[in-house]
């Protein structure tokens, strides 16, 4: 189990880092990404399309490192459920939209492999939650290591 | 075990599922409050940053034809292959143009597309560009579409940006249009 909660914090940590990086550089695009959602107000619009990819690199960084690795897991959970509710939303209305997931130029259209694709995702963020050792933390295995060697 | 004999587990009654659950949402708690301090700075000290409050009338405008940035458009017009249609109103003596634009004005549309009969067809491929102002270069798209152009792009920032990305700008001559 240990093995199933340390795959699954590095693969939850590397999409979301993956996830963040174009949004990161293109503010803007993403902003129009979001906005084609009609979920987000204007006056929400911009701070959004700084913080998210902030926050997905941060809570992928945090799964990765094993530093609060459960409140990394929540926060990955609550963003994917977020984002399947925004997806699920978009196909209700009939938007014909791409989703911005991953990039700010194109990407893939909003559908239903959208959807299961993030079931997975959200998944994967359970063990990293609910188990009690979800593999090394870096930082204190580091420290472990220097102290073993002095 | 009970876990609320383990150290620093409160006993105010939150039962077993509130207490296994109660570091992980502090725990997310205080990354969130990381991102919005990291989200600050970064917006703080991003020259290109967006304004905080989004301009509605910029994201509800859909546009008739794609944007290109600055940097790409003069390339494409030190190749020379594609033709630069200025639509801003008529301009004053002294404004600055870009070399070799035509001019299609919201005002004369119909006339400076008759003026222009031997210089465009609707294969040309064109930029065009105005100050800055999305809306009006939109139409002047929007109504050239109607008349069978289908290659038409829109300059990003317009007359301004161009200038910014080192752009050749040339005056037109007192009473003349810029051509």
């Amino acid at each position: 189990m240990r093995w199933l909660g340390l795959f699954c914090r590095l693969a939850v940590g590397g999409i979301f880092i993956y996830a963040s990086w174009d949004k990161l550089l293109h503010p803007a695009a993403f902003a129009a990404a979001v906005d084609h959602y009609h979920l987000v107000p204007y006056s929400l619009l911009h701070p959004m399309a700084y913080g998210l990819p902030l926050l997905e690199l941060i809570t992928g960084a945090a799964l990765i490192l094993g530093l609060y690795r459960r409140g990394a897991a929540l926060l990955a959970g609550t963003l994917t459920m977020v984002f399947m509710i925004a997806i699920a939303s978009a196909l209700a209305r009939g938007l014909d939209i791409t989703c911005g997931c991953f990039h700010t130029d194109g990407g893939h259209a909003v559908g239903v492999s959208l959807l299961v694709r993030d079931l997975a995702l959200l998944i994967m963020c359970l063990p990293p939650l609910l188990l009690a050792d979800a593999g090394p933390r870096l930082a204190v295995r580091r420290k472990k290591d220097q102290a073993s060697r002095s | 075990m009970d876990i609320r004999s383990q150290p620093g587990a409160s006993h105010r009654g939150t039962g077993l599922r509130g207490l296994a659950m109660r570091r992980p949402l502090k725990e997310a708690g205080v990354l969130l409050v990381v991102t919005m301090a990291a989200t600050a700075l970064g917006w703080a000290l991003r020259p290109d940053r967006l304004p905080l409050r989004a301009d509605p009338a910029f994201y509800e405008l859909e546009l008739e034809a794609p944007l290109i940035d600055p940097d790409p458009a003069l390339a494409l017009y030190q190749a020379g292959e594609h033709l630069f249609i200025d639509t801003r109103p008529v301009p004053e003596d002294s404004l600055a143009t870009i070399p070799g634009a035509l001019p299609i004005r919201p005002g004369s549309f119909d006339d400076d597309l008759l003026d222009l009969f031997d210089f465009l067809s609707p294969e040309d491929p064109l930029i065009l560009f105005g100050d800055g102002n999305l809306l009006p270069v939109s139409n002047i798209a929007s109504r050239l579409k109607e008349r069978g152009y289908r290659d038409i792009r829109i300059l990003r920032g317009g007359i301004g940006a161009w200038v910014a990305a080192g752009g050749p700008v040339t005056r037109p001559e007192s009473g003349k249009e810029g051509s």
